[in-house]
Protein backbone atom coordinates (compact mmCIF):
# COMPACT_ATOMS: atom_id res chain seq x y z
CA UNK A 1 0.00 0.00 0.00
CA UNK A 2 2.95 2.28 0.54
CA UNK A 3 3.09 5.02 -2.00
CA UNK A 4 -0.57 4.64 -3.00
CA UNK A 5 -2.40 7.96 -3.40
CA UNK A 6 -5.04 6.61 -1.00
CA UNK A 7 -2.54 5.56 1.73
CA UNK A 8 0.13 8.15 1.31
CA UNK A 9 2.77 6.99 3.81
CA UNK A 10 6.08 5.76 2.43
CA UNK A 11 7.61 2.61 3.86
CA UNK A 12 10.21 4.75 5.62
CA UNK A 13 7.49 6.84 7.27
CA UNK A 14 5.55 3.73 8.31
CA UNK A 15 8.71 2.17 9.77
CA UNK A 16 9.50 5.36 11.69
CA UNK A 17 6.01 5.41 13.22
CA UNK A 18 6.14 1.71 14.13
CA UNK A 19 9.55 2.27 15.69
CA UNK A 20 8.22 5.21 17.70
CA UNK A 21 5.44 3.12 19.24
CA UNK A 22 7.71 0.13 19.68
CA UNK A 23 6.22 -2.56 17.45
CA UNK A 24 7.64 -4.45 14.50
CA UNK A 25 4.71 -4.48 12.11
CA UNK A 26 1.34 -2.90 11.41
CA UNK A 27 -0.23 -6.32 12.08
CA UNK A 28 0.84 -6.10 15.72
CA UNK A 29 -1.41 -3.07 16.19
CA UNK A 30 -4.54 -5.13 15.61
CA UNK A 31 -5.97 -8.00 17.62
CA UNK A 32 -8.25 -9.74 15.15
CA UNK A 33 -9.31 -13.31 16.06
CA UNK A 34 -8.19 -15.94 13.53
CA UNK A 35 -11.78 -17.07 13.10
CA UNK A 36 -12.78 -13.80 11.45
CA UNK A 37 -9.46 -12.86 9.90
CA UNK A 38 -9.26 -12.97 6.09
CA UNK A 39 -5.92 -14.45 5.25
CA UNK A 40 -6.13 -14.75 1.47
CA UNK A 41 -5.50 -12.53 -1.47
CA UNK A 42 -8.26 -10.17 -2.60
CA UNK A 43 -7.56 -10.99 -6.24
CA UNK A 44 -8.13 -7.43 -7.38
CA UNK A 45 -5.77 -6.43 -10.14
CA UNK A 46 -4.79 -2.81 -10.50
CA UNK A 47 -6.45 -1.23 -13.53
CA UNK A 48 -6.54 2.19 -15.11
CA UNK A 49 -9.57 4.32 -14.24
CA UNK A 50 -10.97 3.85 -17.73
CA UNK A 51 -10.64 0.06 -17.52
CA UNK A 52 -12.11 -0.01 -13.99
CA UNK A 53 -15.17 2.01 -15.11
CA UNK A 54 -15.70 -0.27 -18.11
CA UNK A 55 -15.48 -3.39 -15.92
CA UNK A 56 -17.94 -1.96 -13.36
CA UNK A 57 -20.41 -0.99 -16.09
CA UNK A 58 -20.14 -4.46 -17.62
CA UNK A 59 -21.04 -6.04 -14.26
CA UNK A 60 -23.87 -3.61 -13.51
CA UNK A 61 -25.37 -4.41 -16.93
CA UNK A 62 -25.98 -7.94 -15.66
CA UNK A 63 -28.60 -6.64 -13.20
CA UNK A 64 -32.23 -7.15 -14.12
CA UNK A 65 -33.87 -3.92 -15.21
CA UNK A 66 -37.31 -4.30 -13.62
CA UNK A 67 -40.12 -1.78 -13.51
CA UNK A 68 -40.57 -1.43 -9.78
CA UNK A 69 -43.95 -1.36 -8.03
CA UNK A 70 -42.70 -2.35 -4.56
CA UNK A 71 -43.48 0.50 -2.12
CA UNK A 72 -43.92 -0.68 1.48
CA UNK A 73 -41.89 2.13 3.03
CA UNK A 74 -39.75 3.25 0.10
CA UNK A 75 -41.37 5.60 -2.38
CA UNK A 76 -40.01 7.35 -5.40
CA UNK A 77 -41.20 10.71 -6.67
CA UNK A 78 -39.60 12.71 -9.42
CA UNK A 79 -36.85 14.83 -7.86
CA UNK A 80 -36.41 18.17 -9.65
CA UNK A 81 -32.88 18.69 -11.00
CA UNK A 82 -32.76 21.87 -8.94
CA UNK A 83 -32.34 19.66 -5.85
CA UNK A 84 -29.11 18.13 -7.18
CA UNK A 85 -27.73 21.46 -8.29
CA UNK A 86 -28.32 23.25 -4.99
CA UNK A 87 -27.62 20.39 -2.58
CA UNK A 88 -24.28 19.63 -4.23
CA UNK A 89 -22.93 23.12 -3.73
CA UNK A 90 -19.73 22.79 -1.76
CA UNK A 91 -21.15 24.73 1.22
CA UNK A 92 -23.70 21.95 1.67
CA UNK A 93 -21.63 18.85 1.02
CA UNK A 94 -21.49 17.43 4.50
CA UNK A 95 -23.83 15.15 6.38
CA UNK A 96 -22.33 16.35 9.62
CA UNK A 97 -24.05 18.45 12.24
CA UNK A 98 -23.82 22.22 11.79
CA UNK A 99 -22.25 23.00 15.15
CA UNK A 100 -20.68 26.30 14.17
CA UNK A 101 -23.28 28.97 13.46
CA UNK A 102 -20.57 31.43 12.42
CA UNK A 103 -19.78 29.36 9.31
CA UNK A 104 -23.04 27.50 8.60
CA UNK A 105 -25.84 30.06 8.50
CA UNK A 106 -27.05 28.90 5.09
CA UNK A 107 -27.28 25.26 6.08
CA UNK A 108 -28.86 26.08 9.43
CA UNK A 109 -31.46 28.23 7.72
CA UNK A 110 -32.43 25.38 5.38
CA UNK A 111 -32.76 23.01 8.36
CA UNK A 112 -34.89 25.61 10.13
CA UNK A 113 -37.08 25.75 7.01
CA UNK A 114 -37.28 21.93 7.02
CA UNK A 115 -38.45 22.01 10.64
CA UNK A 116 -40.94 24.77 9.83
CA UNK A 117 -42.32 22.72 6.92
CA UNK A 118 -42.99 19.80 9.26
CA UNK A 119 -44.52 22.06 11.89
CA UNK A 120 -46.88 23.40 9.23
CA UNK A 121 -47.79 19.97 7.85
CA UNK A 122 -48.27 18.30 11.25
CA UNK A 123 -49.83 21.25 13.07
CA UNK A 124 -47.62 20.41 16.04
CA UNK A 125 -45.46 22.96 17.84
CA UNK A 126 -41.97 21.60 17.29
CA UNK A 127 -40.06 19.39 14.86
CA UNK A 128 -36.43 18.35 15.06
CA UNK A 129 -34.04 18.61 12.13
CA UNK A 130 -34.26 14.86 11.38
CA UNK A 131 -33.50 11.39 12.68
CA UNK A 132 -32.04 8.35 10.92
CA UNK A 133 -35.32 6.84 9.81
CA UNK A 134 -38.96 6.25 10.64
CA UNK A 135 -38.30 3.19 12.80
CA UNK A 136 -35.85 4.90 15.15
CA UNK A 137 -38.13 7.95 15.29
CA UNK A 138 -40.98 5.68 16.39
CA UNK A 139 -38.74 4.13 19.06
CA UNK A 140 -37.82 7.62 20.31
CA UNK A 141 -41.54 8.46 20.48
CA UNK A 142 -42.05 5.41 22.71
CA UNK A 143 -39.20 6.50 24.98
CA UNK A 144 -40.57 10.05 25.11
CA UNK A 145 -44.00 8.72 26.08
CA UNK A 146 -42.43 6.59 28.77
CA UNK A 147 -40.58 9.64 30.17
CA UNK A 148 -43.42 12.13 30.17
CA UNK A 149 -46.21 9.89 31.32
CA UNK A 150 -46.68 10.10 35.09
CA UNK A 151 -47.60 6.45 35.73
CA UNK A 152 -45.61 3.26 35.92
CA UNK A 153 -47.28 1.88 32.76
CA UNK A 154 -45.08 0.42 30.06
CA UNK A 155 -47.31 -0.73 27.17
CA UNK A 156 -46.80 0.54 23.63
CA UNK A 157 -49.58 -0.46 21.22
CA UNK A 158 -48.88 -0.71 17.50
CA UNK A 159 -51.32 -1.87 14.79
CA UNK A 160 -50.73 -5.29 13.24
CA UNK A 161 -50.06 -3.71 9.84
CA UNK A 162 -46.77 -2.18 10.99
CA UNK A 163 -43.89 -3.82 9.16
CA UNK A 164 -41.87 -6.39 11.11
CA UNK A 165 -38.69 -4.38 10.60
CA UNK A 166 -40.16 -1.38 12.39
CA UNK A 167 -41.40 -3.49 15.28
CA UNK A 168 -38.01 -5.15 15.56
CA UNK A 169 -36.22 -1.79 15.77
CA UNK A 170 -38.80 -0.56 18.28
CA UNK A 171 -38.26 -3.61 20.50
CA UNK A 172 -34.48 -3.44 20.24
CA UNK A 173 -34.28 0.28 20.87
CA UNK A 174 -36.56 0.19 23.92
CA UNK A 175 -35.18 -3.03 25.40
CA UNK A 176 -33.47 -1.29 28.33
CA UNK A 177 -36.31 1.11 29.04
CA UNK A 178 -38.97 -1.19 30.48
CA UNK A 179 -41.29 -0.85 27.49
CA UNK A 180 -43.49 -3.67 26.18
CA UNK A 181 -44.52 -3.57 22.53
CA UNK A 182 -47.87 -5.16 21.68
CA UNK A 183 -49.76 -5.39 18.41
CA UNK A 184 -53.47 -4.64 18.17
CA UNK A 185 -55.82 -5.93 15.44
CA UNK A 186 -56.97 -4.04 12.38
CA UNK A 187 -60.09 -4.41 10.26
CA UNK A 188 -59.95 -4.29 6.45
CA UNK A 189 -56.67 -2.36 6.54
CA UNK A 190 -57.61 0.22 9.17
CA UNK A 191 -57.44 0.39 12.96
CA UNK A 192 -60.19 -1.73 14.56
CA UNK A 193 -61.46 0.73 17.16
CA UNK A 194 -63.39 -1.84 19.21
CA UNK A 195 -60.42 -4.18 19.33
CA UNK A 196 -58.14 -1.30 20.29
CA UNK A 197 -60.56 -0.20 23.04
CA UNK A 198 -60.52 -3.77 24.38
CA UNK A 199 -56.75 -3.86 24.82
CA UNK A 200 -56.19 -0.24 25.91
CA UNK A 201 -55.86 0.45 29.61
CA UNK A 202 -54.11 2.90 31.93
CA UNK A 203 -50.80 1.05 31.57
CA UNK A 204 -50.56 2.19 27.96
CA UNK A 205 -48.01 4.96 27.40
CA UNK A 206 -48.28 5.20 23.61
CA UNK A 207 -50.77 4.27 20.90
CA UNK A 208 -49.37 4.23 17.37
CA UNK A 209 -51.16 4.30 14.02
CA UNK A 210 -50.16 5.17 10.46
CA UNK A 211 -51.76 7.29 7.76
CA UNK A 212 -51.47 6.02 5.10
CA UNK A 213 -50.99 2.53 6.51
CA UNK A 214 -48.33 0.04 5.44
CA UNK A 215 -50.85 -1.47 3.00
CA UNK A 216 -51.67 1.95 1.57
CA UNK A 217 -55.11 2.45 3.11
CA UNK A 218 -56.14 5.87 4.40
CA UNK A 219 -57.26 5.72 8.02
CA UNK A 220 -60.83 6.93 8.57
CA UNK A 221 -61.17 7.24 12.37
CA UNK A 222 -57.94 8.73 13.61
CA UNK A 223 -59.71 11.26 15.82
CA UNK A 224 -61.32 8.34 17.67
CA UNK A 225 -57.88 6.75 18.12
CA UNK A 226 -56.63 10.06 19.50
CA UNK A 227 -59.59 10.28 21.90
CA UNK A 228 -59.06 6.70 23.05
CA UNK A 229 -55.38 7.37 23.79
CA UNK A 230 -56.40 10.53 25.62
CA UNK A 231 -58.96 8.65 27.74
CA UNK A 232 -56.11 6.52 29.08
CA UNK A 233 -53.71 9.45 29.43
CA UNK A 234 -51.50 7.84 26.77
CA UNK A 235 -49.74 9.67 23.95
CA UNK A 236 -50.96 9.20 20.38
CA UNK A 237 -48.19 8.83 17.81
CA UNK A 238 -49.03 9.02 14.11
CA UNK A 239 -46.76 7.76 11.32
CA UNK A 240 -46.99 9.60 8.00
CA UNK A 241 -44.87 11.47 5.47
CA UNK A 242 -44.75 15.05 4.19
CA UNK A 243 -46.41 14.28 0.86
CA UNK A 244 -49.29 12.38 2.47
CA UNK A 245 -49.73 15.03 5.15
CA UNK A 246 -50.25 17.62 2.41
CA UNK A 247 -53.75 16.25 1.72
CA UNK A 248 -54.66 13.86 4.53
CA UNK A 249 -56.09 15.01 7.88
CA UNK A 250 -53.62 17.20 9.74
CA UNK A 251 -52.12 15.13 12.60
CA UNK A 252 -52.75 17.84 15.21
CA UNK A 253 -56.43 17.91 14.21
CA UNK A 254 -56.87 14.23 15.09
CA UNK A 255 -55.14 14.59 18.45
CA UNK A 256 -51.64 13.39 17.57
CA UNK A 257 -49.08 14.18 20.28
CA UNK A 258 -46.11 12.98 18.22
CA UNK A 259 -45.66 12.49 14.47
CA UNK A 260 -42.97 10.24 13.05
CA UNK A 261 -42.37 9.17 9.50
CA UNK A 262 -40.04 9.21 6.57
CA UNK A 263 -39.41 12.48 4.74
CA UNK A 264 -37.05 10.94 2.19
CA UNK A 265 -40.09 10.69 -0.10
CA UNK A 266 -38.92 14.22 -0.93
CA UNK A 267 -35.50 14.94 -2.34
CA UNK A 268 -34.30 11.33 -2.61
CA UNK A 269 -34.74 8.37 -4.91
CA UNK A 270 -35.51 5.02 -3.28
CA UNK A 271 -32.10 4.39 -1.86
CA UNK A 272 -31.54 0.92 -0.54
CA UNK A 273 -32.90 1.45 2.94
CA UNK A 274 -31.67 4.90 3.83
CA UNK A 275 -34.34 7.08 5.37
CA UNK A 276 -34.99 10.54 6.73
CA UNK A 277 -36.72 10.23 10.09
CA UNK A 278 -39.43 12.77 10.90
CA UNK A 279 -39.92 13.69 14.53
CA UNK A 280 -42.47 16.32 15.52
CA UNK A 281 -44.40 16.77 18.75
CA UNK A 282 -46.41 19.16 20.87
CA UNK A 283 -44.47 22.11 22.24
CA UNK A 284 -45.00 20.96 25.82
CA UNK A 285 -42.49 18.17 25.09
CA UNK A 286 -39.87 20.61 23.75
CA UNK A 287 -37.22 19.51 26.25
CA UNK A 288 -37.99 15.86 25.60
CA UNK A 289 -37.33 15.98 21.85
CA UNK A 290 -34.51 13.64 20.79
CA UNK A 291 -31.87 14.76 18.33
CA UNK A 292 -31.08 18.20 17.03
CA UNK A 293 -33.09 21.41 16.95
CA UNK A 294 -32.22 24.51 14.96
CA UNK A 295 -33.51 27.72 16.50
CA UNK A 296 -33.87 31.24 15.15
CA UNK A 297 -32.14 33.90 17.21
CA UNK A 298 -30.37 37.23 16.79
CA UNK A 299 -26.67 37.93 16.49
CA UNK A 300 -24.83 40.74 18.31
CA UNK A 301 -26.00 43.23 15.65
CA UNK A 302 -29.63 42.24 16.06
CA UNK A 303 -29.72 40.38 12.72
CA UNK A 304 -31.77 37.18 12.46
CA UNK A 305 -29.45 34.21 12.89
CA UNK A 306 -29.78 30.46 13.25
CA UNK A 307 -28.13 28.12 15.71
CA UNK A 308 -28.44 24.67 17.21
CA UNK A 309 -30.38 25.11 20.40
CA UNK A 310 -31.28 23.25 23.61
CA UNK A 311 -28.16 21.12 23.34
CA UNK A 312 -28.08 20.59 27.10
CA UNK A 313 -30.72 17.88 26.47
CA UNK A 314 -28.18 15.88 24.58
CA UNK A 315 -25.82 13.11 25.42
CA UNK A 316 -22.68 15.03 24.53
CA UNK A 317 -23.41 17.39 27.44
CA UNK A 318 -25.65 15.46 29.76
CA UNK A 319 -24.27 11.91 29.42
CA UNK A 320 -26.43 9.34 31.18
CA UNK A 321 -29.12 11.91 31.97
CA UNK A 322 -29.57 12.83 28.32
CA UNK A 323 -32.97 12.88 26.62
CA UNK A 324 -31.79 10.26 24.13
CA UNK A 325 -28.65 8.66 22.75
CA UNK A 326 -29.15 10.36 19.41
CA UNK A 327 -26.63 13.16 18.93
CA UNK A 328 -26.85 13.38 15.19
CA UNK A 329 -29.17 13.72 12.24
CA UNK A 330 -29.52 13.34 8.47
CA UNK A 331 -28.71 16.96 7.76
CA UNK A 332 -27.92 16.74 4.06
CA UNK A 333 -30.89 14.50 3.31
CA UNK A 334 -33.16 16.90 5.21
CA UNK A 335 -31.65 19.74 3.18
CA UNK A 336 -32.60 17.94 -0.06
CA UNK A 337 -36.14 17.30 1.22
CA UNK A 338 -36.54 20.97 2.13
CA UNK A 339 -35.29 22.11 -1.29
CA UNK A 340 -37.63 19.67 -3.03
CA UNK A 341 -40.62 20.86 -0.98
CA UNK A 342 -39.73 24.52 -1.57
CA UNK A 343 -39.37 23.96 -5.31
CA UNK A 344 -42.81 22.31 -5.46
CA UNK A 345 -44.39 25.00 -3.30
CA UNK A 346 -47.57 24.42 -1.33
CA UNK A 347 -49.74 23.94 -4.45
CA UNK A 348 -47.22 21.64 -6.09
CA UNK A 349 -47.04 19.49 -2.97
CA UNK A 350 -50.84 19.20 -2.82
CA UNK A 351 -51.02 18.39 -6.56
CA UNK A 352 -48.44 15.63 -6.11
CA UNK A 353 -50.32 14.26 -3.10
CA UNK A 354 -53.64 14.27 -4.98
CA UNK A 355 -52.00 12.23 -7.75
CA UNK A 356 -51.02 9.68 -5.09
CA UNK A 357 -54.72 9.17 -4.37
CA UNK A 358 -55.77 9.05 -8.05
CA UNK A 359 -53.04 6.75 -9.38
CA UNK A 360 -53.68 3.74 -7.09
CA UNK A 361 -57.45 4.19 -7.48
CA UNK A 362 -57.18 4.07 -11.28
CA UNK A 363 -54.67 1.23 -11.40
CA UNK A 364 -56.68 -0.85 -8.91
CA UNK A 365 -59.80 -0.39 -11.04
CA UNK A 366 -57.97 -1.59 -14.14
CA UNK A 367 -56.50 -4.62 -12.36
CA UNK A 368 -59.94 -5.43 -10.95
CA UNK A 369 -61.04 -5.97 -14.55
CA UNK A 370 -58.34 -8.60 -15.02
CA UNK A 371 -59.66 -12.14 -14.59
CA UNK A 372 -58.26 -13.68 -11.38
CA UNK A 373 -57.57 -10.33 -9.68
CA UNK A 374 -59.68 -8.34 -7.20
CA UNK A 375 -58.37 -4.88 -6.44
CA UNK A 376 -58.19 -3.13 -4.15
CA UNK A 377 -58.44 -5.94 -1.62
CA UNK A 378 -59.38 -3.45 1.13
CA UNK A 379 -62.58 -1.47 0.68
CA UNK A 380 -60.81 1.78 1.55
CA UNK A 381 -59.34 4.86 -0.02
CA UNK A 382 -55.67 4.44 -0.80
CA UNK A 383 -52.49 6.47 -1.01
CA UNK A 384 -49.73 5.39 -3.42
CA UNK A 385 -50.29 1.65 -2.92
CA UNK A 386 -52.87 -1.06 -2.39
CA UNK A 387 -53.26 -4.80 -1.93
CA UNK A 388 -54.69 -6.89 -4.75
CA UNK A 389 -56.21 -10.32 -4.15
CA UNK A 390 -55.07 -12.98 -6.61
CA UNK A 391 -56.93 -16.25 -7.24
CA UNK A 392 -53.65 -17.92 -8.15
CA UNK A 393 -50.91 -18.12 -5.46
CA UNK A 394 -49.42 -14.65 -5.04
CA UNK A 395 -45.74 -15.77 -4.87
CA UNK A 396 -46.12 -17.53 -8.25
CA UNK A 397 -47.71 -14.42 -9.75
CA UNK A 398 -44.91 -12.22 -8.39
CA UNK A 399 -42.35 -14.61 -9.91
CA UNK A 400 -44.15 -14.62 -13.26
CA UNK A 401 -44.36 -10.82 -13.23
CA UNK A 402 -40.64 -10.65 -12.52
CA UNK A 403 -40.03 -12.75 -15.62
CA UNK A 404 -42.13 -10.19 -17.52
CA UNK A 405 -39.99 -7.33 -16.15
CA UNK A 406 -41.96 -6.13 -13.10
CA UNK A 407 -41.14 -6.17 -9.39
CA UNK A 408 -44.13 -6.49 -7.04
CA UNK A 409 -44.37 -7.78 -3.46
CA UNK A 410 -46.27 -10.94 -2.64
CA UNK A 411 -47.33 -10.20 0.94
CA UNK A 412 -49.10 -13.50 1.63
CA UNK A 413 -50.53 -16.53 -0.22
CA UNK A 414 -53.11 -14.57 -2.19
CA UNK A 415 -52.18 -10.87 -1.97
CA UNK A 416 -49.71 -8.78 -3.89
CA UNK A 417 -48.99 -5.16 -2.98
CA UNK A 418 -48.65 -2.61 -5.74
CA UNK A 419 -47.23 0.88 -5.36
CA UNK A 420 -47.74 3.46 -8.10
CA UNK A 421 -46.35 6.98 -8.15
CA UNK A 422 -45.33 9.58 -10.70
CA UNK A 423 -42.04 7.65 -11.01
CA UNK A 424 -43.50 4.43 -12.43
CA UNK A 425 -46.94 5.42 -13.73
CA UNK A 426 -45.58 5.27 -17.30
CA UNK A 427 -45.28 1.49 -16.84
CA UNK A 428 -48.85 0.85 -15.65
CA UNK A 429 -50.23 -0.10 -19.09
CA UNK A 430 -47.51 -2.71 -19.43
CA UNK A 431 -48.12 -3.94 -15.86
CA UNK A 432 -51.85 -4.43 -16.51
CA UNK A 433 -51.00 -6.32 -19.73
CA UNK A 434 -48.56 -8.51 -17.79
CA UNK A 435 -51.22 -9.28 -15.17
CA UNK A 436 -53.54 -10.38 -17.99
CA UNK A 437 -50.85 -12.86 -19.03
CA UNK A 438 -50.08 -14.32 -15.59
CA UNK A 439 -53.11 -13.88 -13.28
CA UNK A 440 -55.68 -16.40 -14.46
CA UNK B 1 -15.57 37.27 44.64
CA UNK B 2 -17.76 36.79 47.68
CA UNK B 3 -21.14 35.14 47.68
CA UNK B 4 -24.20 35.78 49.76
CA UNK B 5 -24.72 33.05 52.41
CA UNK B 6 -27.63 34.00 54.71
CA UNK B 7 -27.06 32.95 58.33
CA UNK B 8 -30.62 31.73 58.96
CA UNK B 9 -30.48 28.93 56.32
CA UNK B 10 -29.10 25.39 56.25
CA UNK B 11 -27.09 24.08 53.29
CA UNK B 12 -26.11 20.92 51.40
CA UNK B 13 -22.64 20.26 50.01
CA UNK B 14 -24.34 20.14 46.61
CA UNK B 15 -25.32 23.82 47.10
CA UNK B 16 -29.04 23.60 47.94
CA UNK B 17 -30.43 25.58 50.89
CA UNK B 18 -33.47 25.14 53.13
CA UNK B 19 -35.18 27.74 55.29
CA UNK B 20 -35.97 26.04 58.64
CA UNK B 21 -38.92 28.38 59.27
CA UNK B 22 -40.76 28.17 55.93
CA UNK B 23 -39.44 24.86 54.54
CA UNK B 24 -38.50 26.63 51.30
CA UNK B 25 -35.69 25.08 49.27
CA UNK B 26 -33.50 26.65 46.61
CA UNK B 27 -29.97 26.75 45.24
CA UNK B 28 -27.28 29.03 46.62
CA UNK B 29 -25.86 32.26 45.23
CA UNK B 30 -22.61 30.37 44.58
CA UNK B 31 -24.47 27.65 42.64
CA UNK B 32 -26.39 30.07 40.42
CA UNK B 33 -23.16 31.91 39.64
CA UNK B 34 -21.41 28.65 38.68
CA UNK B 35 -24.30 27.60 36.44
CA UNK B 36 -24.62 30.86 34.55
CA UNK B 37 -27.92 32.01 33.02
CA UNK B 38 -30.67 29.62 34.08
CA UNK B 39 -33.07 28.94 31.19
CA UNK B 40 -35.31 26.18 32.53
CA UNK B 41 -36.27 24.65 35.86
CA UNK B 42 -37.98 21.27 36.15
CA UNK B 43 -39.75 20.77 39.48
CA UNK B 44 -41.77 17.99 41.16
CA UNK B 45 -45.53 18.18 41.77
CA UNK B 46 -47.24 19.26 44.98
CA UNK B 47 -47.81 16.20 47.15
CA UNK B 48 -44.69 14.36 45.94
CA UNK B 49 -42.68 12.70 48.70
CA UNK B 50 -38.95 13.43 48.57
CA UNK B 51 -36.13 11.50 50.23
CA UNK B 52 -33.16 13.37 51.67
CA UNK B 53 -30.26 13.54 49.19
CA UNK B 54 -32.42 12.31 46.30
CA UNK B 55 -32.79 14.17 42.99
CA UNK B 56 -36.04 16.06 42.83
CA UNK B 57 -35.60 18.40 39.89
CA UNK B 58 -33.34 19.86 37.26
CA UNK B 59 -31.87 23.30 36.72
CA UNK B 60 -30.84 23.92 33.12
CA UNK B 61 -28.53 26.77 32.26
CA UNK B 62 -26.95 27.82 28.99
CA UNK B 63 -23.93 25.65 29.79
CA UNK B 64 -25.10 22.77 31.96
CA UNK B 65 -27.97 20.71 33.23
CA UNK B 66 -27.78 20.01 36.94
CA UNK B 67 -29.83 17.79 39.20
CA UNK B 68 -31.13 19.33 42.41
CA UNK B 69 -31.08 17.29 45.61
CA UNK B 70 -33.48 17.39 48.53
CA UNK B 71 -31.78 18.67 51.71
CA UNK B 72 -34.23 16.72 53.89
CA UNK B 73 -37.01 14.19 53.47
CA UNK B 74 -40.52 15.58 53.21
CA UNK B 75 -43.67 16.23 51.24
CA UNK B 76 -43.78 18.97 48.63
CA UNK B 77 -46.39 21.50 49.80
CA UNK B 78 -45.78 24.18 47.17
CA UNK B 79 -43.70 24.75 44.02
CA UNK B 80 -42.56 28.06 42.58
CA UNK B 81 -44.61 28.15 39.38
CA UNK B 82 -43.30 31.62 38.51
CA UNK B 83 -40.07 29.92 37.41
CA UNK B 84 -41.86 28.38 34.41
CA UNK B 85 -41.91 31.79 32.76
CA UNK B 86 -39.11 33.50 34.67
CA UNK B 87 -36.33 30.97 35.33
CA UNK B 88 -33.91 33.91 35.57
CA UNK B 89 -35.25 34.56 39.09
CA UNK B 90 -32.92 31.75 40.21
CA UNK B 91 -30.01 33.96 39.13
CA UNK B 92 -31.47 37.28 40.23
CA UNK B 93 -32.71 36.31 43.68
CA UNK B 94 -31.62 32.78 44.62
CA UNK B 95 -32.61 33.11 48.29
CA UNK B 96 -35.83 35.04 47.60
CA UNK B 97 -38.10 34.93 44.54
CA UNK B 98 -35.88 32.24 43.02
CA UNK B 99 -36.94 29.57 45.54
CA UNK B 100 -37.84 26.17 44.08
CA UNK B 101 -40.14 24.14 46.36
CA UNK B 102 -41.58 24.19 49.84
CA UNK B 103 -41.33 21.06 52.01
CA UNK B 104 -43.14 19.74 55.04
CA UNK B 105 -40.26 18.17 56.97
CA UNK B 106 -39.00 17.00 60.36
CA UNK B 107 -36.85 19.57 62.18
CA UNK B 108 -34.54 16.84 63.49
CA UNK B 109 -33.31 16.24 59.92
CA UNK B 110 -31.72 19.69 59.88
CA UNK B 111 -28.92 18.34 62.09
CA UNK B 112 -27.42 16.54 59.09
CA UNK B 113 -27.03 19.77 57.11
CA UNK B 114 -24.29 22.41 56.95
CA UNK B 115 -24.66 25.65 58.85
CA UNK B 116 -24.05 28.92 57.04
CA UNK B 117 -20.58 29.06 58.53
CA UNK B 118 -19.71 25.54 57.44
CA UNK B 119 -21.05 26.20 53.93
CA UNK B 120 -19.02 29.43 53.73
CA UNK B 121 -15.90 27.39 54.48
CA UNK B 122 -16.82 24.92 51.74
CA UNK B 123 -17.08 27.51 48.99
CA UNK B 124 -14.21 29.68 50.21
Amino acid sequence: MSGSPYAPHTEAETDAMLDAVGVDSVEELFDIPDSVRFDGEFGIDAKSEQAAVAETERRLAKNDDLAEFLGRGHYEHYVPSLVDHLSQRSEFITSYTQYQPEVTQGFLQVLFEYQSLLVELTGLGVANCSMYDEATALAEAALLAKRVRATSGDRVLVPDYVRDGHVSVLENYTAGADVTVERYPTDDGNVDLDALADVADDDVVLVYAENPTTVGTIEESLDAVGDLADDHDALFCLGSDPVAMSVLQRPADVGADVVVGDASVLGMPTSYGMGLGVFACKEEFLRQVPGRLVGASEDADGTRAYTLTLQTREQHIRKERATSNICTNQAWVALRAAIHAASLGADGLVDLANRMVELPRDLAARLDDVRGVQAPANDRHHFREFLAHTDQPAPAIAADLEAEGFAVNAVDDHHVQICVTDANEHATDALVAAFEEVAN
Amino acid sequence: MSFDVPDNLYYLESHEWIDPDTGRVGISDFAQDELGDVVFVELPGVGDELDADSEFGVVESIKAVSDIYAPVSGEVTDVNETLEDEPELVNDDPFGDGWLVELDFDDADLDDLLTAEEYRDQIA
